[in-house]
């Protein structure tokens, strides 16, 4: 079969909408329907995007999200897969910690951001708590299912042969489990760079969420939607950046989507 | 779970919550900052807020706009997840789509939204709307994609119409998957609904949430913080209930779900 035409006709069925949604955009923009204060043309937010790109101060308040974003997410990794594994390797840590994280996954964790500010300040810190509240569900969550449906066997022949409880976690249960505490991470880093940007949208001076509103305080329509189609690429980005990073670290285990 | 906390259902989250107000009073009379009240001080507001006929208002219109949302949502997923999920070409349509709409923070909408539809509850309703739909047509997708293609072939040879097969056969077997796409939207829903409010605020929880911290009544934001959370907690179960109803006949797929904006 002609596999490739068929993936090729897929990709163009697939660009369709998105310039049928470009399209319609600059149809609006130009025919007048919408005056430029309330929807920009996409090429002038296009190239107020550009313009942005290469502006230093633009790349500054880029790097405090980001600064924010990967210290949340590192903080979150680290809690979310010790407090996982542990779960699965001890009944106690288990029956301690799953009640808890029943009751406090379903909460939306926004509704906390007040308590981080009243606790932590206006700060880097509590923007960082936020993110780490949110991302560490699912890191949490995907490292106890991936490590508790290790095969005990392999961790039985394992500490057979005289590893310690520790070193097996780290050389036999965890690798094993390499794809779903992976998948639990990449929810989690997408999570991350929304939450990060919703929090310095609430309270802020600086970063990108700061950035948009800011440009919405002041009517600069192009200048919201830059920061809002800058953390969208970066969520793409990582995401992809995640996934080209899973495919090396998975290479010989079995394909999932 | 095991032993004897899983004899009564729901006991162990229930000890965990209570768990967790003793840590707080405990680390709130130990570190006694003005921006931390023990969690006695602030349970004593849950009721004085819930009595309030101004803020059962507020509570009522966050959960009514919750509700349109989430309602429009569904009628407009489930009908896309489940047609791109038997149809290659419209999964190929819709696929690269929903990718590129999947990093954007929808509440970070808000502020666009609001120059278009005003402060009103159009906005904020839309914005739930456009949070909600990705995980179910997700759901919905995956749900559909697995559906025994040999049934469709017998009910397609015993005459079934097309729309009659996606509705009567699709649909039912996809419907545990769409019901974990659902659940994963429910928690979306209020996420995007507090953070709608808190960005355009005029009414709703994430209103008076961030207007008490503004006026520093410290006790009314946590007390706030434990209605919104037990919200979350309440809707959680009670979709928990349904769905033990509607699919108990198939395996739990999950046990937690979590999700965010």
């Amino acid at each position: 079969m002609n596999g490739r035409a068929l993936l090729v006709g897929d990709v163009l069925i697939g660009l369709v909408p998105i310039v049928l949604i470009i399209a319609l955009w600059q149809a609006l923009a130009a025919s007048g329907v919408a005056p430029p204060a309330l929807l920009p043309a996409p090429m002038a937010v296009f190239r107020r995007l550009i313009e942005q790109l290469g502006s230093l101060t633009y790349l500054q308040h880029a790097a405090t999200t980001l600064f924010r974003l990967f210290a949340g997410f590192g903080m979150a990794v680290a809690i979310g897969v010790v407090l996982g594994a542990a779960a699965t390797g001890s009944r106690a840590m288990k029956a301690g910690l799953m009640p808890l994280v029943r009751v406090l996954a379903p909460v939306p964790k926004v509704a906390l951001y007040p308590a981080f500010i009243l606790t932590l300040g206006f700060d880097n810190a509590s923007k960082i708590a936020l993110v780490v509240a949110d991302a560490v569900f699912p890191i949490l969550l995907a490292t106890y299912q991936g490590t508790s449906a290790v095969e005990p066997k392999l961790a039985w022949a394992a500490q057979a042969v005289g590893v310690s409880r520790l070193r097996c976690l780290f050389t036999v249960v965890l690798p094993a489990a390499l794809p779903s505490v992976l998948t639990g991470c990449r929810i989690g880093l997408v999570i991350s760079c929304i939450v990060v940007f919703l929090a310095e949208m609430i309270t802020s001076t600086d970063g990108l969420g700061h950035l948009l509103v800011r440009a919405a305080r002041n009517f600069q329509t192009v200048d919201m939607f830059v920061p809002l189609i800058t953390i969208s690429l970066l969520g793409l980005l990582l995401n992809a950046g995640f996934n080209a990073l899973r495919r090396r670290l998975l290479t010989g285990f079995p394909e999932e989507d | 779970m095991s032993g004897r906390l899983d004899a009564i259902p729901g006991l162990a989250p229930l000890i965990a919550f209570i768990a967790l107000l003793i840590a707080w009073e405990a680390t709130a009379r130990a570190i006694g900052i003005e921006g931390l009240p023990p969690a006695s001080q602030a349970l004593v507001q849950v009721p004085a807020i819930l009595g309030d006929p101004e803020s059962l208002l507020n509570i009522a219109a966050s959960l009514r706009r919750m509700a349109i949302g989430f309602a429009l949502a569904l009628c407009f997923a489930i009908p896309v997840g489940l047609t791109m999920g038997r149809s290659r070409r419209i999964a190929a349509f819709f696929n690269p789509l929903l990718m590129v709409i999947y990093p954007v923070p929808k509440a970070a909408l808000m502020p666009i939204i609001m120059l278009w539809l005003g402060v009103g509850d159009a906005s904020k309703t839309l914005v739930i709307f456009l949070g909600v739909t990705l995980p179910i047509i997700y759901h919905s997708y995956q749900g559909s994609r697995a559906v025994e293609e040999k049934i469709l072939w017998s009910a397609a040879a015993m005459g079934m119409g097309p729309l009659a097969r996606l509705t009567r056969i699709v649909l039912p077997a996809a419907l545990p998957e769409i019901l974990v796409g659902c659940r994963t939207g429910l928690v979306l829903a209020l996420i995007t609904m507090v953070t709608s409010e808190m960005i355009a605020r005029q009414t709703g929880v994430g209103n008076i949430l961030f207007n008490s911290l503004d006026m520093a009544q410290y006790d009314t934001v946590y007390a706030m913080i434990l209605i919104i959370g037990g919200l979350g907690y309440a809707l959680d179960f009670a979709f928990e209930r349904l769905h033990r109803r509607l699919v108990g006949w198939a395996a739990p797929a999950y046990d937690i779900v979590v999700g965010t904006t």
